[in-house]
């Protein structure tokens, strides 16, 4: 099945600047996959998502949307394309009813009991001008306009920044909902436990370069693998990296921890025998992954 | 296109409004009072002799006659002047405003062309200003038959056709320069500057025999009301404001369909 996007050689220099925001970009998100794509402030997310929607004129390379060129077929792509900002700027003297009518009217492509449910999902007020609403509650009818006509692919900008936690929840529905009859979904978020909930792919974009893609179920796999291991006695270091597949990636004098690939039985007979006060299986943490290579920014 | 137009128009019915309330005012209140200085025209005419530079400020004529009043204190003036704010103010904003707030990213997100938004917005502009020039005429109309002007009506709607090109084209300035990604402020200066400044060179060239060959590249030189009143309407000068705006417009499409929205 071809990429929903595509992503190749993508470089963005604005007119001005000696450094590219955008350093030969490569990536791919495939119908169905939630594309979590992650870095500080000032890396090239926004860039990279505002290229994609024709905002702005890529220097070189290319990207294609659903097998359209997002520069010569963008109006086409828009079709089939929902977009949303953190925070999007919408007309303030309209109420949201007379805005979501007005980008329907625009979509051509719009289901109006869609959108009503998606506002009831999100205990939106659709009566109210949208410079009377709160940021929360401007950012319910930004994921409305984005979802309203079933997009095949949706392009998120921080998407759920200024929710509540329960409007969270609905949000993350509606992108699994999405996900599940067939939509790619590309995705920068700060939210790394969001990400880590949603996102079936993750990319971490450093000064302009994709520095590193992990796929969110490898991740949980080998975390799960991994485990925190407290001994009584000294902890056996050289007995346990005999084993096969058995890395011990730290440890102290009572303290390891300790990364197995493959069969669990034989590190579970080495612990057997000594006396282990502590055993813990590992969560997956994105948080160190993502620190892990931003740290490494300061080394280079 | 219709979407974006209507919206366009909604958004700003109330400046229509109130626009249409402040000239239609400025029109009866420069026309009610006609009765009062007709009977003195001969007298007023001689005694307040104000030489051909001053004269050519306010479009050539007298200042008493009912052709010279109407030209000097309303069509030559006031009225271009008060619809070219208009003009520009629409000029800078239906593109530059979107822009500035971000709301761009809205109607851009969408499938709509760079071409078909800016057709759409300079088409709403031209609507809002074409609407406040109506109502406009037409009291202007209205007052010159209530108090018995005798200026053939033709001739006045003539007129009033001239200065809608003339501030349409003012307002095209306007909108190609924000089109082009200059700011709103740089829009309107350069604008207002062009506007006001060729009013000034193009008034002057019967004084000042040198500014006759700079004064052909501003649309006043072109406004000429006083002949249109009197029956000679030029097409060549409507064909000057009409390829102006296109060439405003043609730039505004070939800069925007491809620059970055910052």
């Amino acid at each position: 099945m071809a990429a929903s996007i595509r992503i190749d050689n993508l470089t963005k220099q604005y007119r001005g600047t000696k450094v590219a925001s955008l350093k030969n970009l490569t990536l791919q998100v495939e119908p169905g996959e939630v594309y979590g794509f992650l870095g500080p402030n000032g890396a090239g997310k926004s860039t990279t998502i505002r290229t994609l929607m024709n905002f702005i004129q890529p220097t070189s390379g290319s990207a294609q949307i659903l097998g359209r060129d997002i520069v010569t077929d963008s109006v086409a792509i828009r079709r089939s394309v929902g977009y949303l900002s953190s925070d999007m700027a919408m007309y303030p003297k309209m109420t949201a009813h007379q805005f979501l009518r007005y980008m329907s009217e625009l979509q051509e492509r719009s289901d109006t009991k869609y959108q009503a449910e998606l506002i009831r999902r999100l205990n939106g007020d659709a009566s109210k001008k949208l410079g009377d609403l709160s940021r929360g509650n401007r950012q319910k009818f930004a994921i409305v306009q984005a979802f309203m006509h079933k997009p095949d692919v949706l392009i998120l900008d921080e998407p759920s920044s200024g929710l509540d936690p329960l409007m969270q929840e609905v949000f993350y529905d509606l992108v699994n909902e999405a996900k599940s009859r067939g939509a790619a979904i590309f995705m920068s978020s700060h939210i790394l436990s969001e990400v880590q909930k949603i996102c079936d792919r993750v990319g971490i974009i450093r000064d302009g370069e994709l520095i590193a893609e992990r796929n969110i179920a490898d991740m949980e796999r080998d975390a799960a693998h991994t485990f925190e291991v407290t001994f009584a006695d000294k902890t056996p270091v050289k007995e346990l990296e005999r084993l096969r597949g058995v890395k011990v990636t730290s440890h102290d004098e009572h303290h390891a921890t300790v990364h197995a690939q493959g069969e669990l039985p034989p590190i579970l007979a080495v612990l057997a025998k000594h006396t282990v006060v502590q055993l813990e299986a590992r969560q997956l943490d994105l948080e160190e992954l993502f620190m892990q290579f931003y740290s490494n920014e300061g080394q280079q | 296109m219709r979407s974006i137009v209507r919206w366009t128009l909604w958004q700003r019915r109330w400046s229509i409004f109130w626009w249409s309330i402040g000239i239609t005012s400025l029109v009866f209140f420069t026309m009610v009072f006609y009765p009062t200085i007709r009977d003195q025209a001969a007298e007023l005419n001689k005694s307040l002799s104000l030489g051909s530079g001053t004269e050519a400020l306010f479009g050539g004529t007298d200042f008493f006659s009912p052709l010279g009043y109407l030209n000097s204190q309303l069509i030559y003036f006031s009225l271009p002047m008060l619809l070219a704010i208009l003009a520009i103010g629409l000029g800078t904003s239906l593109i530059g405003r979107e822009e500035s707030s971000g709301s761009i990213e809205s109607l851009l997100s969408r499938p709509v062309s760079r071409g078909r938004l800016l057709a759409s917005k300079a088409l709403a502009g031209t609507i809002t200003v074409f609407i406040v020039t109506l109502i406009s005429s037409l009291v202007t109309l209205l007052m010159c038959a209530v108090v018995d002007l005798g200026i053939p009506y033709g001739n006045i709607v003539a007129a009033c056709f001239a200065c809608l090109m003339l501030v349409l084209s003012f307002g095209a300035l306007a909108f190609m320069i924000t089109s082009t990604g200059r700011g709103r402020a740089a829009a309107l200066g350069i604008t207002i500057v062009y506007a006001f400044g060729g009013y000034l060179i193009g008034s002057l060239t019967n004084s000042v025999e040198w500014l006759k060959h700079p004064a052909i590249l501003f649309p006043y030189h072109y406004y000429r009301t006083a002949d249109i009143l009197a029956g000679k309407f030029e097409w060549s000068s409507i064909a000057f404001f009409a390829l102006f705006i296109l060439a405003c417009g043609l730039i505004a499409w070939l800069s925007f369909r491809r620059r970055d929205i910052v």
